[in-house]
C-alpha cells in the first residue's frame, strides 16, 4: 500500500494492540471450530487418500469389501479434503482475515457455530454416504444428496457474516485481501448452487452437465480457493515481514483479470469431448489470459519478499507460505499451458492431471493454509506453538513429499499419455508403466500423512494449552540473531 | 461510491460474463437436441436406458467407474503418434477400436448423469457393449479381472456375486471359471501346504484318474514334482460342489455395459 506510516506513539500501539486482542477474542470460537474440524477432515481425507492410492499398485488390498473399493474411497477422499479441510480452513481464513483487516469484531457467534456444525454435518453424510454406496460419479460434487442442503446452508451463513463484518467496517481503507475474500464469499454459493440446481434438482440433458460440472470444477479452485488462498498471502507476506506490499496497482490488476479470466476457463477439461469446440477454444483463451493476474501476483509477492529472504529460515508461518506463493505461479503457469490443445491431447485422461490437480490444491492452497493456520492459533488461543521440532517435521514431509508426487505422476502421466495415444502401445503395457509411479506416490503420500499427523498433534497440543504464553515472542524453527 | 458496492458490481458483472457464456449459452444450444431418426419408420437413436441397464447404470455410478473409465471417443484428428515406419498419424481412440466414430453430444442426450470421465486408467467404455458383447466375459472378469488379464489393477466386484452351494444342478447364470477363482471371489485362491496334503489324503486318486484321463503321461502324487502338478491340474478345474452366481446388481451392470453403444450408429454430425 503506498501509505507511509508514522512511527506509532507508545499509546497508540498499545490501543491497537487492545484492538486486535479484542476482535482476536471475539473470532477464537467460531474460528477455532472451523479450523480444528478442518484439521479433522486433513486427517480423514489423507487416510482415504493413501488407501486409494495403494489400491492402484496393491489391487487385492480390501478386495472384497464393497465399502472399501477404489471408486467410493476416490470421491470419499475428494469431499473430505475438498468440502472439508481447504473449505472449512479457507472459511477460517475468511472470517478472520475479514475481522482482522475491517478492524471489526465478529458478532453474534451463535451462529457461526451453527453454520460450523451444518458444514461438518454435511461432509459426514457426504463421506459417509458416498462409503456406503450413495455417490454420485459426478466429480468434485459426489456427495449424496442428502449431503447438499447442510452445506448450502452453512455456506449462506458464512458468506453472510464475512459481508456483515466488512459492512461494520471501522477501518476506511480496503486492502485487497478483503476484496478477494469478498469475491470469494461471493463466487462460491454462486457457483455451487448453479451446479447443484443443474445436474441434481432439475438435471440439464445431456453434455450440458459435464459442461456444468467442469464450470463448477475449475471455479472451485479458481474463484474459492485461489481467492482465499492469494488474499492469504497478500496478508501473512507483509505482516510477517513488516513492510507494505510493493504495488498497490499491481494487486488490482491482478484481482479484476483473475475475476475476470478464471472463470472462463475450465472447458479445457472437456477438449476433444463431445462438446461444441468454441467452448473448449473459449476457455483456452481464458486460461492464456491467466498469465496477467498471475504474473501480477508473482511480482508482487516476489518484490514484497525481497531483501527479506532469510525470514524463511526461521518462521514457520511465512515459509509455508511462500512456499505456497511460489507454487501459485508454477500451477497456473502449467495450468495455462495445459489448456493449449497441443499439450491437452498428451495429458487428457492422465495422472499428469491429478499431478496437476494437487501442485493447485495442495502445494498452493493447503501450504498457504497451513501458513496461516500457524500464524493465526496462537493470536486466537494465546499460546505459542509448543514444539519446532513437530513443525519441522510437518513442513518437510509436506514439502519433499508434494515434490515427489508432482514429479512422479507427471513424468508417469506424460508417457501414459504418449503411449495411449499410440495404439500400437497394448493397454498392459500402460498399467505396467504406471506401476512404479503410482507406488512412489504412495510413498509421496505417507510422507504428506506425517506431516499432517505432525500439525495436528501441534494443533491439539495449542488447544489443550500445551505451549508457553505468546507473550514471548512466536515459535521459531530457529531463533533469529538479535539485532545489536 | 462506496468501495464494496464497486467490488460487488464487479464481481457480478464478471462473473456473470462466465456463467453466461459457458453455462446458460450452451444450456440453450444444446438443452433441446432430438433424438436422430433418418426416415420416418426408423427407430430413432438413441434409446433411453431401461430396467435392467438403467439399474444397471446405477451400479455404475455409485461405485465410481468412471473415474478409471471415460465414456468419449475422441475423433481421428486428436491425439497423434509416430507408427514404426516414422509416419504421423492421428486418432488413437478409433484405432484403439473404442469406437466406430467419434461420439458426440447427441449419443448422451438421454444419459442422466452424463458421466463422460476424465480419467483413464483403465480403457474408454462408450461403445463397450459392441466391442465386446459377451455376457460371460463381462461377469468373469468383473468377478476378478486378474482371471482375464493378468496385469489388470482393477478391483474385483465380488460383492456384485454370490457363491452357493450347489442345489440340483449347476446355474446357468453360474459362471465358468476354475475353482482357483471361486474358493474365495475377488482373490486368488491356492491351498496351503498342509491343506493340499489333505485334500490328496481323501480324494488323491480320483485326481489322478480324472487328470490321467486328459493326459498322456501318468503321475507319480507321492513325489513333490507330481504334487505340484497335480495340484497346478485341480485349481483349473471348476468346483464340484459350489457356484458363483451374479447377483442382481452384478446382472444390473453387465446389463448396463452389453447396452453402451455409443459409438456405433452412424449420426451425419460424426462424421470427421
Amino acid at each position: 500500500m503506498a501509505v507511509t506510516v508514522a512511527e506509532m506513539s507508545q499509546h497508540d500501539r498499545a490501543k491497537s494492540a487492545a484492538e486486535r486482542a479484542a476482535i482476536d477474542a471475539s473470532c477464537r470460537g467460531p474460528v477455532l471450530v472451523f479450523a480444528s474440524s478442518a484439521v479433522f477432515w486433513l486427517l480423514a481425507g489423507s487416510m482415504l487418500a493413501l488407501l486409494a492410492s495403494v489400491k492402484l499398485h496393491v489391487p487385492y488390498l480390501f478386495t472384497g469389501s464393497a465399502e472399501l473399493t477404489f471408486g467410493r474411497v476416490r470421491m470419499a477422499h475428494l469431499q473430505a479434503v475438498g468440502i472439508g479441510w481447504a473449505s472449512l480452513a479457507s472459511v477460517a481464513a475468511c472470517l478472520w482475515l475479514m475481522c482482522r483487516l475491517s478492524r471489526a469484531e465478529l458478532i453474534y457467534p451463535k451462529m457461526l457455530y451453527l453454520a460450523g456444525a451444518l458444514w461438518n454435518i454435511g461432509v459426514s453424510l457426504a463421506v459417509v454416504g458416498i462409503i456406503l454406496g450413495d455417490g454420485q460419479s459426478v466429480e468434485w460434487l459426489d456427495a449424496p444428496p442428502y449431503a447438499p442442503p447442510f452445506f448450502v446452508a452453512a455456506l449462506g451463513i458464512v458468506s453472510a457474516w464475512t459481508v456483515a463484518v466488512f459492512r461494520r467496517r471501522r477501518e476506511p481503507h480496503l486492502y485487497v485481501t478483503q476484496w478477494y475474500l469478498l469475491g470469494a464469499v461471493f463466487w462460491f454459493p454462486w457457483i455451487y448452487l448453479v451446479a447443484q440446481f443443474m445436474i441434481f434438482w432439475s438435471p440439464a440433458v445431456g453434455v450440458v452437465q459435464p459442461i456444468v460440472n467442469w464450470w463448477f470444477g475449475h471455479n472451485v479452485l479458481g474463484l474459492w480457493f485461489t481467492p482465499v488462498a492469494v488474499g492469504t498471502a497478500y496478508y501473512l507476506i507483509p505482516k510477517i515481514i513488516g513492510r507494505p506490499v510493493h504495488s498497490y496497482y499491481l494487486s488490482i490488476i491482478g484481482f479484476w483479470s483473475l475475476a475476470l479470466f478464471y472463470s472462463w476457463a475450465g472447458m479445457h477439461h472437456l477438449i476433444g469431448g463431445p462438446i461444441p469446440a468454441w467452448l473448449a477454444t473459449a476457455s483456452t483463451v481464458g486460461s492464456m489470459m491467466m498469465f496477467i493476474p498471475v504474473i501480477a501476483v508473482a511480482i508482487n509477492h516476489h518484490m514484497t519478499l525481497l531483501g527479506h529472504f532469510h525470514r524463511l529460515r526461521y518462521s514457520p508461518a511465512l515459509r509455508f507460505t511462500v512456499f505456497g506463493a511460489i507454487s501459485y505461479t508454477l500451477v497456473s503457469f502449467q495450468g495455462s499451458l495445459m489448456a493449449l490443445k497441443s499439450v491437452s491431447e498428451t495429458v487428457h485422461f492422465t495422472h499428469y492431471i491429478v499431478a496437476h490437480a494437487h501442485l493447485g490444491a495442495y502445494a498452493f492452497v493447503t501450504m498457504i493454509m497451513f501458513g496461516l493456520f500457524y500464524y493465526m492459533i496462537p493470536r486466537l488461543t494465546g499460546r505459542e506453538w509448543a514444539s519446532s521440532v513437530l513443525i519441522r517435521i510437518h513442513f518437510w514431509c509436506a514439502a519433499v513429499g508434494i515434490t515427489t508426487y508432482f514429479v512422479a505422476l507427471s513424468i508417469g502421466g506424460w508417457w501414459q499419455g504418449r503411449m495411449m495415444n499410440n495404439p500400437d502401445v497394448p493397454f498392459a503395457n500402460i498399467v505396467a508403466y504406471l506401476l512404479p509411479h503410482w507406488l512412489t506416490r504412495t510413498l509421496a503420500g505417507l510422507m504428506l500423512t506425517i506431516g499432517h499427523v505432525a500439525f495436528a498433534i501441534s494443533f491439539v497440543m495449542n488447544l489443550a494449552g500445551w505451549g508457553k504464553q505468546r507473550s514471548g515472542g512466536p515459535t521459531f524453527f530457529v531463533e533469529p540473531e538479535k539485532k545489536t | 461510491m462506496d468501495r464494496g458496492i464497486v467490488i460487488f458490481l464487479g464481481a457480478l458483472l464478471t462473473f456473470s460474463s462466465s456463467w453466461l457464456g459457458l453455462v446458460v449459452f450452451p444450456f440453450r444450444q444444446l438443452g433441446q437436441e432430438q433424438p436422430y431418426q433418418k426416415d420416418e419408420g426408423d427407430i430413432p437413436y438413441p434409446q433411453p436406458l431401461q430396467g435392467l441397464a438403467l439399474a444397471g447404470m446405477r451400479v455404475y455410478q455409485h461405485n465410481g467407474c468412471m473415474y478409471c473409465h471415460t465414456q468419449q471417443v475422441r475423433s481421428e484428428k486428436f491425439g497423434d503418434w509416430w507408427d514404426a515406419n516414422g509416419e504421423h498419424k492421428t486418432g488413437a481412440d478409433i484405432k484403439r477400436s473404442y469406437g466406430l466414430r467419434r461420439t458426440v453430444s447427441r449419443d448422451y442426450i438421454y444419459d442422466n448423469p452424463t458421466m463422460l470421465g476424465t480419467m483413464r486408467t483403465g480403457p474408454d467404455l462408450a461403445n463397450i457393449g459392441v466391442r465386446n458383447p459377451s455376457e460371460p466375459w463381462h461377469h468373469t472378469h468383473l468377478l476378478n479381472p486378474r482371471s482375464a488379464n493378468s496385469w489388470s489393477i482393477m478391483p474385483s466386484f465380488a460383492f456384485l456375486y454370490a457363491r452357493e452351494k450347489i442345489v440340483g444342478s449347476r446355474s446357468d447364470k453360474a459362471l465358468s471359471l476354475a475353482r482357483e477363482w471361486t474358493v474365495d471371489p475377488g482373490y486368488r485362491w491356492r491351498p496351503s501346504a498342509k491343506e493340499w496334503e489333505a485334500i490328496l489324503a481323501r480324494q488323491g486318486d480320483s485326481l489322478v484318474a480324472q487328470y490321467t484321463a486328459g493326459q498322456p503321461a501318468a503321475i507319480d502324487i507321492t513325489t513333490t514334482e507330481g504334487k505340484k502338478r497335480l495340484l497346478e491340474f485341480w485349481l483349473t478345474t471348476p468346483e464340484e460342489e459350489y457356484q458363483v452366481v451374479p447377483k442382481a446388481e452384478g446382472e444390473a451392470l453387465v446389463a448396463y455395459l452389453l447396452a453402451l453403444r455409443k459409438a456405433e450408429f452412424p449420426l451425419p454430425e460424426a462424421k470427421e
